[in-house]
């Protein structure tokens, strides 16, 4: 029977990380489904689906993976999953909103925000944050499928902007894919 | 996820830059409301208004707020009211347009267009009735706007209509002299009239049209001049240095974000009401506002006075990059589209008229090219209605000619000379008086009547 794997690993950044890890995951007689990395402040961490055609357990992947004559440390986590990824999943939701939110740079700004997205039962699919001089910037792709009304949202955030000397817009995200791609 | 420099690029248009959709206008047809009374056509009437546009408002304002882009005005359009009121006198057609401000004011929109008719070949006893009822149906009624097209480029130009348009425009003037003349800013006279214009005072459901449609008229020049400013300044230290080709390339590009912003918010809303989506007007339309000015980009691509040598040259040029980049981002565009040049609601512009920059010969040179004509001119009152009906003349054969649409929308303020100026408040704006040449020299010219021909290359077939 087919063994379903979800894997993450994190390393300083350094040519051929992804080689070594699908190498791994090849030998084993593994098939990749989906992978995403993503690099930050010269670390790398990526995140991959594999299915194998044998009975390969996660500490076998993980000892594969130890085995590689790495120059830098391969933080790995590999996890069996009962059923397949749901491609279904890694499609947007129809109500995924951008949120951009701007201040002046503190502690503790992406917990607010993330706090109040929990709190409103949004779940954040993508959060990326750039610092600029003093401006502090969250540009944050949401799930707002759980949320009753836009409206009251809305206010709520008005609400929290306000309280936080914050500026915060949320826009659906049609908007952004209409404004910066070719196909409607 | 889109990159994060595309996001705040959007995010900086819409809460910096004055970007937003102007206008979603519904159209509807009234031709079948017409009964044997008045009174029941008028009942006809507000009964289709409330049935196709009750939930229209609403819908705009839902797609608006779930979005997160600003929808500034919900319109309705209506089938050229001469059509619908065929054989009525010009106190019935003061009794539809009662009626349609009460069915406008009933579905919570502040303007509807239509009270129009189209006479570019000849006039109709309805036809000359409507345009008797004019001063009292603009006096009386609050929301409605009327528009005559009264040229083509395939039928030239009817004379003898444009003859009684200058009194009629003047006398609209008067009747509503408290509050400076407003009346006649809701009048338009039109060559090559399009019957899919969403934008105010010339807005139509053209007979063409299938029962309901919904048309968008997107602005953002606010949005343009920002974009422009960013690119010439960061390119100011370069050697080589940007070139006007370069800048009419950003307009274009700049013009496909805003319209695809439109065109989404049209597909959503005619989705919601389950009515036909007409199309994106592309039309640069400014506003008072500051930052919110087709003048100031004028002023950013390198004319100190706006009416200076050279405006027309930006004009053709920004009117063209915004054509350009718009219809590739819209399945269909229509209307206007291009720039419109509406001197009482372009502050810019008006500041031209009382500095003496700009004078009605030179608007008349830039309406060659942009999309629209004389547009929201404050002239004064005491110019004699021949003057006025050579100045639409004038503008007609531009159109007519360069097989374009030209219009004329001019107020001849009562008690107001040059030097005076006029302020109608909110979006319609405020101007010095703009003065006119010449005064008193046509009226031999519009004596004659009749017909200008249709030019030669109107014969086609």
């Amino acid at each position: 029977m087919n063994r379903q794997m979800v894997i993450s690993v994190m390393s300083k950044d350094r040519t051929g990380i992804v080689a070594d890890i699908t190498g791994a995951v090849y030998e084993l007689g593994g098939d990749l489904a989906d992978l995403n990395q993503s690099t930050l402040g010269g670390y790398l961490t990526m995140i991959l689906f594999a299915t194998f055609d044998r009975e390969i357990t996660p500490d076998m992947l993980i000892d594969k993976i130890d085995a590689i004559d790495s120059p830098t440390k391969l933080d790995v986590v590999a996890r069996d999953l009962q059923e397949p990824p749901d491609p279904a999943l890694s499609a947007l939701p129809p109500k995924t909103y951008i949120m951009t939110t701007q201040g002046l740079n503190r502690k503790g700004l992406v917990y607010g925000v993330s706090s109040f997205c929990f709190e409103h039962d949004i779940n954040i699919l993508d959060l990326a944050t750039t610092i600029k001089g003093e401006t502090y910037t969250m540009v944050l792709q949401l799930d707002l499928s759980r949320v009753e009304t836009i409206a009251e949202v809305r206010d709520a955030l008005d609400l929290y902007a306000r309280e936080q000397d914050l500026q915060i817009v949320l826009q659906h995200h049609d908007l952004f894919k209409v404004t910066n791609e070719i196909p409607f | 996820m889109l990159r994060s420099d595309q996001i705040l690029a959007t995010v900086e248009m819409i809460q910096k830059e004055n970007l937003d959709v102007r206008t979603v206008t519904m159209g509807i047809n009234l031709l079948d409301c017409r009964s044997p009374s008045v009174s029941h056509t008028c009942k006809n009437i507000e009964d289709r208004i409330g049935e196709k546009a009750g939930r229209f408002v609403e819908s705009c304002n839902f797609v608006s707020r779930k979005l997160g882009i600003p929808v500034v005005n919900k319109r309705i359009s209506i089938t050229p009211i001469s059509f619908v009121g065929a054989g009525f006198n010009r106190d019935d057609f003061v009794e539809l347009a009662l009626s349609l401000d009460r069915a406008a004011a009933s579905v919570g929109v502040d303007i509807l267009g239509g009270f129009s008719a189209q006479v570019e070949k000849g006039l109709t006893k309805t036809d000359r009735e409507y345009i008797l009822s004019l001063p009292e149906a603009l006096r009386a009624s609050v929301a409605v706007c009327a528009s005559i097209n009264m040229a083509s480029s395939q039928k030239g130009i009817n004379m003898d209509a444009l003859a009684m348009l200058g009194p009629t425009i003047k006398e609209i003037a008067e009747r509503t002299a408290d509050q400076g003349g407003f009346g006649a800013a809701k009048f338009v006279v039109f060559c090559n009239q399009p019957g899919d214009n969403p934008f105010m005072a010339g807005a139509i459901h053209g007979v063409e049209e299938a029962d309901t449609v919904l048309n968008v008229g997107v602005s953002g020049p606010g949005v343009i001049a920002r974009s422009l400013e960013k690119l010439i300044n960061s390119r100011k230290d370069e050697e080589n240095g940007l070139k006007l080709d370069e800048i009419a390339e950003e307009i274009k590009q700049t013009t496909f974000r805003v319209t695809r912003c439109g065109e989404l918010v049209g597909r959503q809303v005619s989705d919601m009401l389950g009515v036909n989506f007409g199309v994106v007007d592309l039309s640069l339309a400014p506003t008072p506002k500051v930052g919110d000015s087709v003048g100031e980009i004028l002023h950013i691509l390198g004319v100190d006075a706006i009416g200076a040598p050279g405006s027309t040259a930006i004009l053709a040029m920004l009117n063209d990059a915004v054509k350009k980049g718009g219809i590739f981002a819209s399945k269909t565009v229509g209307g206007l589209s291009g720039a419109f040049i509406p001197v009482m609601e372009d502050a810019l512009l008006a500041e031209a008229v009382g500095n003496d920059d700009l004078c009605l010969e030179k608007l008349e040179a830039m309406t060659c090219v942009c999309s629209v004509g004389i547009d929201m001119v404050a002239i004064p009152g005491s110019v004699d209605g021949d003057t006025i009906s050579a100045i639409i003349a004038d503008e007609m054969a531009l159109g007519m000619v360069n097989n374009k649409t030209t219009a004329v929308r001019i107020i001849p303020v009562p008690g107001k000379e040059v030097g005076d100026s006029v302020s109608f408040g909110g979006l319609f704006g405020a101007s010095p008086i703009m003065a006119v040449r010449n005064v008193g020299k046509s009226s031999r010219f519009i004596g004659w009547g009749g017909r200008i021909p249709a030019p030669i290359h109107s014969f086609k077939n």
